[in-house]
């Protein structure tokens, strides 16, 4: 009994150190993470908005996690621009949602369209659920750029 | 031959493959380190619990230098940095070498090991890219649209590692 406390001890004293350590290290470079997530954002936001209107980012559930994504929306509430910022599905499978050839089929979209797997969106072979989390999070998008001011909305 | 698995995905070029290298060296020369240092103090029984403590913490340090320092090259590697913990390579190496063996043995051994492991890497990429994307480190050579894009996909990666194993066993048959 007492060998095993003994070693329980030894392990939580590494795990002590280890979470220190990259407490340590997290403090240093967290900063430059987020100014470079913001920068990144900043030039999505261009990117889907050449024209002025809402740039809204929306984060539907995917097969495997979150895939965060910024929708620009025109002031007539039409679909002009749309980016994939990060995603985990599965590559070569649901990862082909940030092709063009998928996402360039929102372009033009409006809260009127159904925007609907089978309907007027074409899925991706083998990757139906991410396909679809990316209809919900353009009509998402759509819905929450009709209720807010101009400019950038996160 | 084992350790090469994760980095299948990542040899799609060059600069990917350079970055990975120095990822990998700077995991295994540090955890060689530090598993020497402590392998006096450290009971038999949880040593592997203990190696891969110290393991996944340079890794998640390399994450973290890599995404506030390198964005586009951590972007690049994704999801196969943290993959690094399960390399077998450092872990190996941790119980085989560092565990057994003087601090600056075991540095030396991350080191010889490390340059080993990126020149095969290195070597896989630029192939590759060369091959399929018709550059090298990112300077063009020839026009892409004539490349063989098969090379910069998962298939070009096994053919590179056939061919380049094939040559290799020729050599050392030779030597013999």
């Amino acid at each position: 009994m007492g060998k095993i406390l003994k070693l329980a001890f030894i392990l939580a004293v590494f795990c002590i150190i280890s979470a220190g350590s990259l407490a340590f290290i997290y403090m240093f470079t967290q900063p430059k993470i987020d100014l470079n997530r913001k920068i990144a954002y900043d030039l999505s936001v261009k990117e889907v908005l050449p024209q002025p209107g809402k740039a809204v980012s929306v984060s539907p559930r995917g097969y495997s996690g979150p895939i965060n994504m910024i929708v620009g929306v025109d002031k007539s509430g039409k679909v002009v621009g749309i980016k994939i910022l990060n995603q985990t599905e599965t590559p070569g499978l649901g990862a082909d949602v940030v092709k063009p050839k998928f996402l360039n089929q929102f372009i033009g979209k409006t809260g009127k369209d159904p925007i609907e797997p089978k309907k007027d969106i074409d899925t991706i072979t083998g990757a139906t659920i991410s396909s679809r989390a990316v209809c919900k999070g353009v009509k998402e998008a759509l819905e929450k750029a009709k209720g807010l001011p101009a400019g950038r909305q996160d | 031959m084992i350790g090469l698995c994760p980095v299948l995905a990542v040899s799609n070029n060059a600069t990917n493959a350079l970055g990975m290298s120095a990822a990998v060296a700077f995991v295994l020369i540090c955890s060689n380190w530090v598993v020497a240092m402590i392998r006096k103090i450290t009971p038999d029984e949880i040593r592997i619990p203990i190696f891969i403590i110290v393991i996944s913490t340079f890794v998640t340090i390399s994450d973290y230098v890599m995404q506030a320092f390198t964005p586009e090259l951590h972007h690049a590697l994704g999801v196969f940095v943290p993959l690094i913990v399960v390399n077998c390579i450092i872990l190996g190496r941790a119980e085989a070498f560092a565990y057994r063996n003087p601090v600056l043995n075991s540095i030396l051994d991350g080191v010889g090991m490390s340059l080993g492991f990126a020149l095969a890497l290195v070597s896989i990429g630029v192939i590759r890219e060369a091959l399929g994307a018709g550059s090298v480190f990112g300077i063009t050579l020839f026009n892409p649209a004539v490349a063989a894009t098969i090379m910069i996909l998962p298939p070009g990666a096994f053919i590179t590692i056939g061919i380049l194993m094939a040559f290799l066993n020729k050599m050392e048959n030779k030597v013999q």
